[in-house]
């Protein structure tokens, strides 16, 4: 009797020690910091064994402290978890983690469940900011494949039809690119957002959103040059949200940061997503791009991914706007004069860049028509 | 029960829910000797997409009213010192020999013999797998337990047994020995 009421003691002390933060918090720390090597993956890593050996390390502590704490040796532990009032499940879900010390299986699949939160969790947050994944994100996230299979149908009509469009967005490129402001080509970040700021009086028509989408579309190319810059220029795009997919935390270049105090490229900021709607859409459709250029380098799929991003943009600004792209032709000249004169190098240098990233496109045109 | 020392953990296992007996069991032998694939016949699983292991596999198999948790770590060299963390609470080791690697029966003798002095796997049952022997080249077992000089082996219960992991051939039969014997010593 008194020994059955101690063990009712012993076993709600220790449910609420596995509900308390001294027990929650390094133990769910533990798992965040851990869990990023486990996938779900047939096959296990030498490293989950250490981890899990870290983990058993851990958990024998706390427990140790705790029953050192209240007075109770492990006897009296296992005499309380394995009496029926431990049976029920909300008890049972508290032992989990316990029960993952001395069960490799169970500790796995946790760590496999942790990771994955993890990630969806990116995954949201970055899409609530973008509406739309980056696609150099998309690679890596296997929760991410259903959609891609579905987003796969969409995305080959889109592309058939940007294929047509290609070449005329290159050259309006061309054009466009002289008179474009630098904002993502390596010059700092506040001037190119100013220089972009006359030609977007905030309320004027609509017209001006092309120039602001060529903008952004010249700061993407200008990534162009390098892997490692495209992936710079899809931060910039992209936030910087998430600490499981490191690409999105490559320096931001023309991008929002730097960019608030000026009002220029606030209003960049703030037309994208009301003038991109579409583009965003667009993007998202692109999601499922990657799956059939996997046989492509990793470098390769991420500049053809990019490359095939701001294709789309453009076309979506064109096709969502008729007259704007019409008008956004002497818009777009409009501003020609001011960059040039202030910087002629620049131009120069532009016009190398221009060419190697000419050069690419039709490299990478090639590559993705061909498969 | 180990009181204070490893106390804790060895509590730990007393608090899983499950009667069902359980068997840790350790699969190991050199790269290419058919671990995985041993591994998944033994999960009924399909074999025709195995690549080589780089970190290890597990799998709970039911066998004869047991829970066998079978452990296939990858055989090669640079994973082989790894071999050793696997082996706690060990109560069978399953050692799997390509019999057609001729070549290499010296290289698996030596690495079985220095698991054998694993103060681990002391005592601990052993059951080789002459293993592909589906293939034409492949050596018949008791050849092969000659060359291991298994006969030597006094402190443990051991047994060889020719199998193919591809066709599942002699697999079973192996696993009605660990049964036999390993499974009913372990209930006394």
């Amino acid at each position: 009797m008194a020994e059955e009421e101690e063990e009712d003691w012993v076993l709600e002390s220790i449910v609420g020690y596995l509900g308390s933060p001294e027990w929650v918090i390094p133990v769910s720390d533990f798992m965040e910091i851990k869990c990023s090597v486990f996938d779900d993956e047939d096959e296990s890593k030498l490293t989950y064994t250490e981890i899990h050996q870290q983990y058993k390390q851990l958990v024998e502590k706390l427990l140790d402290n705790h029953m050192q704490e209240i007075g109770i040796n492990e006897q009296q532990f296992v005499e309380a978890c394995t009496s029926p009032f431990a049976k029920s499940k909300t008890v049972q879900v508290l032992f989990q983690p316990v029960l993952a010390t001395d069960d490799f299986q169970m500790f796995r699949s946790l760590m496999v469940q942790k990771n994955m939160e993890l990630q969806l969790q990116a995954l949201r947050v970055i899409k609530e900011r973008q509406g739309a994944l980056p696609e150099c994100l998309t690679d890596g996230a296997d929760v991410m494949s259903e959609l891609e299979q579905q987003e796969m149908k969409i995305l080959q009509e889109v592309l058939k039809k940007s294929k047509e469009e290609y070449d005329e967005g290159l050259s309006q490129r061309t054009v466009g690119s002289t008179s474009g402001p630098c904002s993502g080509r390596g010059a700092p970040p506040a001037p190119g957002a100013l220089e972009e700021a006359p030609t977007q009086d905030p309320g004027s028509s609509r017209a001006q959103v092309s120039p602001v989408g060529r903008a952004a579309l010249e700061e993407a190319a200008g990534g162009l040059n390098s892997p490692e810059e495209t992936s710079c220029a899809a931060a910039t795009k992209h936030t910087t949200a998430s600490k499981v997919l490191p690409v999105v935390r490559a320096p931001v270049k023309g991008g929002e940061p730097p960019a608030d105090p000026c009002p220029g490229a606030q209003e960049q900021g703030s037309s994208k997503p009301s003038s991109t709607e579409a583009c965003l859409d667009e993007a998202r459709r692109e999601a499922g791009i990657s799956k059939p250029y996997t046989e492509l380098s990793e470098s390769q799929q991420q500049r053809a991914q990019y490359l095939r991003e701001q294709r789309d943009k453009l076309q979506a600004l064109k096709r969502g706007q008729p007259n704007g792209r019409q008008m956004a032709s002497p818009e777009g000249r409009a501003p020609d004069p001011p960059p040039a004169p202030v910087t002629p190098e620049v131009s120069a240098e532009e016009k190398k860049k221009l060419q190697k990233r000419k050069h690419l496109a039709e490299k990478l045109k090639e590559e993705v028509i061909k498969k | 029960m180990g009181e204070s020392q490893k106390g804790l953990l060895s509590v730990i296992q007393k608090l899983k829910g499950s009667t069902e007996q359980e068997l840790r069991i350790v699969l190991l032998g050199l790269d290419n000797a058919g671990k995985t694939t041993l591994l998944k016949s033994l999960a009924s699983e399909e074999v025709n997409t195995i690549t080589p292991t780089q970190g290890f596999n597990i799998k709970s198999v039911a066998s004869h009213g047991m829970k066998l948790n079978v452990w296939d770590i990858g055989g090669q060299r640079k994973i082989r010192p790894f071999w050793k963390k696997y082996l706690d609470n060990t109560d069978l080791l399953i050692y799997v020999i390509d019999s057609a690697d001729k070549k290499r029966f010296e290289e698996t003798g030596l690495e079985l013999s220095e698991l054998i002095d694993e103060e681990n796997l002391k005592g601990v049952p052993l059951l080789v797998f002459a293993n592909k022997q589906d293939l034409a080249t492949a050596s018949p077992a008791s050849e092969i337990a000659e060359g291991l000089n298994l006969h030597t082996y006094r402190d443990r219960e051991w047994q060889i047994q020719a199998c193919s992991a591809v066709s599942g051939e002699g697999v079973q039969d192996g696993m009605n020995w660990i049964c036999n014997n390993i499974v009913n010593q372990k209930k006394k």
